[in-house]
């Protein structure tokens, strides 16, 4: 189970660095609904035998992050006429750069914390923290909103993944409750999303400065 | 028997809030009753000894009301009381609904609320009660002081006030927290056996000192005593200020005091008394300069204060009883003249519609009533016998001459401390000297001055009535010695009973005899100016064929001698251009005095932390992205708190 397990979160920080240096928005989707697909299936392997609520959150997880939410976020593109390129504050190889010191700087900082001995050797914390700093370099460096809204379900990857450490423990509907509001989260960005277009004529969050005091 | 004038007094004052917006006599009536109800439980207490307590069983923001009064706040009540309703006979007509129809109902309703919060203050024996009630007669008392919020002037010396009480009252959250996590309950009491509080009572002497207006924390009051209307500059000098003494006495007998807290009060309270003093002097402004005398009778009542806690510390009772006798007196004697004299100034600014000294002068003959009494004020606050300033001067004169004869290590601080007592008396002097002749005497300045009209009865009764408290206290001070000594012995009951010392009854009788003899030669005088004839001439004739009032010494030119010697910190401002013609039509000369902590110490710091917020406004610039870094930062800081800081 531990080596399914991390090979699968391997895959995931993988994806991170993926959606880092991907300069196209359809690939950074791509990116973050791949990484949701992927975290999604981890309790089936982290409960065993999976009984019939965790299949149904992983079920939901998948449906949810994998089409649900990059389906929306196609059609916002689409509707709102966006241009396909990641306009970065900071640029690929930068972000590239802070995503695996950030990854490595995971790795090193969770040998270091207090964990109970059977998640000792598992990559789940590292994991979790470097899907958060990825979240975070995406949020602080993309002005588009659609780009913001991948960053920002990244970094909810990375605290899913740190959520399934009490998988034991915390009954799973607390799982599928953060989940539904990610979605309900996504619907309302869509909205805003939208909106923005309509005043600005544009989706440079750059633009928003107009609003402050 | 105290419960049952207290909750006369209750009553009054609840009623008088009822009836304040809409019926004014009714209002004078109530108030009336809730006054006389604070005389009459204060006076109880007095005659009967001991401590009245009241725990109903209810409760008020999860605390357990719990109402106590003793003979300190007794002490303080009495004066509230009197003055309190002093001040309500005399705003009931100069604040009257004709002559103010849009403020006059708020002036009572605030009126009202301060007093019973004031009184609330007093009685409340729990932490947070005391917040609440001190909140509440801040505000009442802003309210207050902006009655007339039209000029500018007000505006700000209102907002300087509030931001001044809050920062007290932050102060004060802090020592009430702090002791109520110390002690686990919000319940205060005497608490003498915890040496651990001790430090708590700098946040104290912070907070209770910048509400009484102690040097140099005192930047709020002379703006806020000028510019509000006389009653309530009456009732701010009279009583509010008195409320930071009354912390202050309350807590340093309830509470353990670091053994430099004496040292400390009394120092600040030699600096306000001489430097207040000083500042007065440079005034051309009767309410600002009257406001100022308020730092300087504060640092009379301080240095009473402070050699008490030095001799309690160092269980020297003998000296230790005069100094605090000598200080709590001056708090019934400060209240009571100042009072008078706001009340009668009121009446003069109201006369001839200007604060400005240099424009006034002759006022003894269009108000003869109002210029002798606001003469027998000046008389009192500048410690001339037979009056009650002498007295409670006196009393610290003599508890700080014993300690210089006990030859502890407090002589050497009570020697200069006298020398700079007598110092401040004779500048107090120079000042109601200044005062009187340029106010009073002399020939009118201006126009205004001279179609002054004497003020209404009431008004006059309310003067009356607080300048013959001063004459009682004066030619009687072994009658009020009981008091005292109750109230000396509940701050600190180690002093065992406390003896009348001897010269107090010589005191009486000289001061009788004195009042006898001035008397008399006043009948002699009288009555050989009615058998010669009296014969009206123009003061500073000076033999000049056409004598004009502005011949005469202003308020500037009076003092001038004296405020050369306190240049260094009052630093005057001069604004006379250089004459350039040989023969110039139009010279002129003015000086004003500003007020030096508020000028130069606090409104740089408040502009330099304008500044830093200006400069800190820049990182708030709309980009969502920075702001998340901001975030980040800030979580990446908290974990190496964390990590660096080792396991909680």
């Amino acid at each position: 189970m531990n080596e399914t397990t991390n090979l699968l979160i391997g895959i995931a920080m993988g994806l991170n660095l993926l959606a880092l240096g991907s300069s196209r928005l359809p690939t950074l989707i791509l990116a973050m609904s791949a990484q949701g697909v992927v975290l999604g299936l981890m309790p089936l392997l982290i409960v065993e035998p999976p009984d019939w609520r965790v299949l149904l959150v992983a079920v939901a997880t998948v449906a949810g992050k994998g089409l649900v939410i990059p389906h929306l976020l196609r059609r916002a593109m689409r509707t709102a006429h966006i241009d396909r390129e990641v306009e970065p504050f900071i640029g690929f190889v930068p972000s590239l750069l802070l995503g695996a010191g950030g990854t490595i700087a995971a790795v090193a900082v969770a040998r270091t914390l207090p964990l109970l001995p059977e998640h000792s050797g598992s990559l789940l914390v590292p994991g979790s923290l470097a899907s958060v700093l990825t979240g975070f370099v995406l949020l602080i460096g993309r002005a588009k909103a659609i780009s913001q809204v991948c960053g920002y379900l990244i970094l909810e990857n990375g605290i899913y993944l740190f959520g399934l450490l009490l998988i034991h423990s915390t009954p799973l509907l607390v799982e599928s409750g953060i989940l539904l509001d990610v979605t309900v989260g996504v619907f309302i960005i869509g909205i805003i999303v939208d909106r923005i277009q309509r005043a600005f004529d544009s989706l440079d969050t750059r633009k928003l400065t107009a609003l402050r005091e | 028997m105290t419960g049952t004038w207290l909750a006369i007094a209750g009553a009054g004052m609840l009623l008088s809030l009822l009836a304040g917006f809409r019926a004014p006599n009714g209002w004078l009536a109530a108030f009336g009753a809730g006054a006389a109800g604070a005389l009459g439980a204060a006076v109880t207490v007095f005659a009967e000894g001991g401590t009245w307590e009241f725990r109903p069983a209810a409760s008020l923001g999860g605390e357990a009301i719990h109402l106590r009064l003793d003979a300190v706040s007794a002490f303080f009540l009495a004066l509230f009381g009197l003055v309190g309703g002093a001040g309500a006979v005399y705003a009931r007509s100069y604040w009257s609904e004709a002559a103010h129809p849009r403020t006059a109902g708020a002036g009572r309703f605030w009126w009202s609320l301060l007093l019973l919060c004031l009184g609330l203050v007093l009685l409340t024996a729990n932490g947070l009660h005391f917040l609440m009630a001190w909140e509440l007669f801040t505000l009442a008392a802003y309210y207050l002081v902006t009655l007339d919020r039209r000029g500018r002037e007000v505006r700000a010396a209102g907002w300087l006030y509030l931001a001044a009480s809050h920062l007290a009252a932050l102060c004060l959250f802090a020592f009430f927290s702090l002791l109520a996590a110390r002690t686990g309950s919000w319940e205060l009491g005497p608490l003498r056996d915890r040496p651990e509080l001790a430090p708590l009572f700098w946040l104290a002497l912070f907070g209770f000192g910048l509400k009484a207006g102690m040097f140099p924390l005192h930047v709020w009051l002379p703006s806020a005593h000028a510019n509000a209307p006389s009653h309530v500059s009456a009732i701010l000098s009279g009583v509010t200020i008195k409320i930071g003494i009354y912390g202050l006495v309350r807590f340093s007998g309830w509470l353990p005091a670091p053994p430099a807290a004496g040292w400390v009060v009394a120092a600040l309270g030699v600096a306000s008394a001489v430097l207040g003093v000083a500042f007065a002097l440079g005034q051309h402004d009767l309410k600002r300069l009257l406001a100022y005398h308020s730092v300087e009778n504060i640092g009379i009542i301080l240095i009473g204060l402070g050699f008490a806690m030095v001799a309690a510390d160092q269980g020297q009772a003998a000296w230790g009883q005069l100094a605090l006798a000598g200080g709590l007196l001056h708090v019934w004697n400060h209240g009571l003249f100042k009072a008078l004299l706001f009340f009668a100034a009121g009446a003069l600014v109201h006369a001839t519609g200007t604060r400005e000294m240099s424009r006034l002068g002759g006022l003894w003959r269009a108000m003869p009533w109002t210029a002798s009494l606001f003469a027998l004020g000046a008389a009192a606050i500048s410690g001339l016998p037979p009056l009650n300033g002498f007295v409670s001067e006196w009393l610290v004169f003599l508890g700080l001459f014993d300690a210089t004869l006990a030859h502890g290590p407090a002589a050497w601080a009570a020697i200069p401390a006298a020398v700079l007592l007598g110092l401040t008396g004779a500048l107090a002097l120079a000042c109601f000297v200044k005062v009187c002749g340029v106010v009073l005497l002399g020939a009118p300045r201006s126009a205004a001055a001279s179609h002054a009209h004497e003020c209404a009865p009431a008004q006059r009764a309310a003067m009356v009535a607080l300048g013959s408290g001063c004459v009682a206290i004066g030619l009687a001070p072994v009658f009020f010695w009981p008091v005292l000594a109750r109230a000396v012995a509940d701050w600190q009951p180690a002093w065992g009973g406390v003896v009348a010392p001897a010269p107090l009854a010589a005191l009486s009788r000289v001061h009788a005899a004195l009042a006898l003899l001035a008397g008399a030669a006043a009948v002699w005088l009288w009555r050989k100016a009615g058998r010669n004839g009296l014969r009206r001439a123009v003061t500073w004739d000076c033999g000049y064929a056409a004598p004009t009032a502005r011949m005469q010494y202003t308020a500037g030119s009076f003092a001038g001698i004296i405020t050369g010697w306190f240049e260094w910190i009052l630093r005057p401002v001069r604004h006379a251009p250089r004459p350039l013609e040989i023969l110039p039509a139009r010279v002129s000369c003015g000086q004003h005095t500003p007020e030096t902590v508020l000028e130069y110490v606090v409104e740089p710091a408040g502009g330099a932390v304008m500044r830093l917020a200006l400069a800190a406004r820049r990182f708030q610039h709309g980009r969502v992205q920075a702001y998340l870094f901001y975030l980040l930062m800030g979580v990446a800081a908290l974990a190496a708190l964390v990590f660096l800081g080792g396991s909680p």
